[in-house]
């Protein structure tokens, strides 16, 4: 069974990094690198199980996506949403709204084992 | 009396001459004086007792009338001519005049001899000390001479005692000479001492003049503005530039208590507190920064000491305004660059980690250690960018201290997570313990209190090569808490202490290049801690090892109690 995941990062390499560590563990990843894109993408398609949130993107900030949509759409209670972001003070900001804050750099081996243990309990093998 | 003087008087400037001659006039006076004085007399006895005046009397009026013009006309000759011819007349005149009181034959036989001592001790006084000799040699002659006419032997005892007066009179004279030559030298050189002592004074007055000229023309051309304050903070002084600078009228300035100036509108409220700051220390900080009407002003202040007395203090302004933007351009520059930088650092990490955790097939060991070292070089540039970064950070003064309660075993727990690795790639063993006397949860802000920590022990892991890195949180008093790094590495020379937090330097100039990093760790920890108010010092022995010792203000969370465990 696969599990969707959505990567917002604008980033080409990191998206891959995230993805790769992502898929290793058994995740089906979409990606996106613009917040516009992102906002159709969060209010039309399927609500993803995991989302990794990159919180400097082009159009509309993560912020923005995060408090504006994410936090008020009801399909998208369930997520989990990790946050990434570079800044210490800007992930203090909205750690109350998201499940995890992740600071850049972030190491491969960390995010592969952390959405491993996010994975739901029947699909872990 | 000044008539009196005037009557005295000699025009001369020889001061020897001016003495004998005002003698000389005194004697005239006193013995013209004395003449009329008896010829009023002889007039008296004359008007009481009207018989035929004698002979005796006729002789004796007649040497007086003589005898008082003579005395007029030396005295007149006194006055004009300088020298000694009037006293040389008079005392001639004296001689003879004596010669005539008495009759040969009495004369002779002493009634009227000591008469003849007047004019010996008069010759030594008017003349010179010498010629008391002169005059008892005249006296003797005439005593030899009259002796001889009435073919009498001639008076020796007299003769004997006139010169043993001479003798008196010329030793006395002498002396009194001697003496008065002495006075008047030593009133030389006196008058010599003062003249100088009155010229080096007027100079140094005309130097101070010019000096304090100087001064004030240095002062009203430097362009930092200068306020100098009296002890009670009033200012006495301020130059030009103060006044283009706050661009305020110089007299709401002079005169007036700083307070009036900080209480200013243009001064930003902030500003105002570290104003009120500096007037209240007793040790000035040097150079802080306050807001003026749009300009930003460094201030430095200094407390004017004459001797040991304190004068008040001197602040100097200077607008800082431009470097304040360029820094501030600068910081956020930086902070931007180092933002973007970690991006790609980001890639080339997790890229690394994955050649690593072989996620695209197995790989050999060679190039699992190659991965290994792209993952550890990535990750000593990430963490000089970090410092760079937050070095920045705090020259803007974006970086604050956030109080919020957190757990001391947390701060080890995050540091063996983050620096075991480091320790133990080297072969150092590091370890921590928590003192009892600490409590269980504090106030504090952890992610820097990480960074301290963390900072901290990669400094020790840097500059050690064998043993150990022990960490310590502990407590020294009630008011505080303190964490302690100590290391047994190679220890920094006692000269190079006082700048281990400098900006930008490490121990010796290659440190660099071995030990890696920009020098920034302790910087930071340096600034950090100063902004928790807290305090840092560090202890070091050369091939022993180093401690460092930070001390922080102790806060307990109110809902947590102070002892725990």
């Amino acid at each position: 069974m696969s599990i969707p995941a959505l990567i917002i990062e604008d980033d080409e390499d990191l998206a891959n990094i995230f993805a790769e560590a992502l898929r290793g563990v058994g995740f089906t990843v979409e990606h996106v690198t613009d917040g516009k894109v992102a906002q159709e993408r969060l209010k039309n398609g399927e609500p993803p199980y995991l989302i990794l949130l990159d919180m400097h993107i082009p159009h509309i900030s993560g912020g923005d996506l995060l408090t504006n949509i994410i936090k008020k759409e009801e399909r998208l209670a369930k997520t989990i949403v990790i946050i990434t972001t570079a800044d210490a003070r800007m992930g203090e900001t909205y750690v109350e709204m998201a499940d995890f804050v992740l600071i850049k750099p972030i190491s491969f081996v960390q995010l592969r084992d952390l959405t491993n243990r996010l994975k739901p309990r029947e699909s872990s093998s | 009396m000044n008539y009196f003087n005037a009557l005295l008087s000699v025009p001369t400037t020889d001061p020897d001459d001016a003495r004998r001659r005002r003698l000389l006039n005194i004697i005239l006076l006193a013995v013209l004086l004395a003449a009329i004085v008896a010829l009023i007399a002889i007039m008296i006895d004359n008007i009481f007792d009207p018989q035929v005046i004698s002979s005796e009397t006729e002789v004796l009026l007649g040497g007086i009338i003589i005898f008082t013009l003579g005395i007029l006309g030396v005295y007149l000759l006194n006055r004009r001519t300088p020298g000694r011819w009037a006293a040389l007349i008079f005392l001639i005149l004296l001689t003879v005049i004596f010669m005539f009181t008495d009759s040969p034959k009495q004369l002779v036989a002493g009634r009227s001899l000591f008469l003849f001592t007047i004019p010996i001790v008069m010759g030594s006084m008017l003349l010179f000390p010498a010629a008391s000799f002169y005059f008892a040699t005249l006296g003797s002659l005439i005593v030899i001479v009259m002796s001889l006419s009435i073919n009498v032997f001639p008076n020796v005892p007299a003769i004997i005692g006139f010169y043993l007066v001479a003798l008196a009179s010329w030793l006395s004279a002498r002396s009194l000479e001697q003496t008065l030559a002495e006075l008047r030298n030593i009133n030389a050189n006196l008058d010599q001492v003062v003249h100088e002592r009155t010229q080096a004074l007027a100079e140094s007055l005309e130097r101070e003049r010019i000096e304090a000229g100087r001064n004030q023309a240095i002062l009203n051309s430097i362009a930092d503005g200068v306020i100098v304050f009296d002890r009670q903070w009033n200012a006495t002084l301020a130059n030009p530039a103060v006044r283009g600078m706050l661009e305020i009228p110089i007299e709401l300035i002079i005169d007036k208590n700083f307070r009036e100036l900080i209480e200013h509108p243009k001064l930003q409220s902030k500003s105002r507190n570290l104003l009120y700051a500096m007037m209240e220390q007793d040790t000035q900080p040097i150079g802080f920064r306050i807001e003026w009407g749009g300009k930003t002003l460094s201030v430095s202040a200094a407390q004017v000491y004459h001797r040991t007395e304190n004068m008040g203090t001197v602040t100097v302004f200077r607008d800082f305004t431009r470097e304040a933007e360029v820094e501030k351009l600068k910081s956020t520059f930086v902070a931007i660059v180092s933002h973007e930088l970690r991006t790609p650092l980001n890639a080339i990490l997790g890229y690394a980690e994955m050649f690593k955790e072989q996620i695209n097939g197995p790989m050999n060991e060679k190039q699992i250690n190659m991965a290994n070292r792209i993952m550890s070089n990535t990750q000593r540039l990430l963490g000089m960018i970090n410092d760079l970064l937050n070095q920045a950070q705090m020259e803007a003064g974006k970086l604050t201290i956030k109080m919020a309660p957190f757990k001391p075993s947390d701060l080890l727990e995050n540091l063996h997570a983050v620096m075991d690795k480091s320790a133990s790639d080297k072969g150092l063993v590091l370890t921590s313990e928590i003192y009892s006397n600490l409590p269980f949860v504090l106030s504090g802000d952890l992610e820097r209190l990480n960074q301290i920590l963390v900072n901290l022990v990669n400094n020790a892991i840097k500059f050690t090569d064998q043993g150990a890195i022990h960490v310590k949180l502990f407590s020294p008093d009630e008011n505080k808490w303190g964490i302690e790094v100590s290391d047994t590495g190679v220890g920094i020379p006692e000269a190079e202490l006082p700048y281990v937090f400098d900006t930008f330097r490490q121990v010796e100039g290659t440190a660099t290049r071995v030990h890696g990093g920009f020098g920034l760790g302790l910087s930071i920890v340096k600034q950090l801690v100063t902004l928790m108010n807290g305090e840092i010092k560090v202890i070091s022995n050369m091939q022993e090892g180093t401690t460092f010792i930070v001390t922080l203000p102790l806060a307990v969370p109110e809902s947590f109690p102070k002892i725990g465990d």
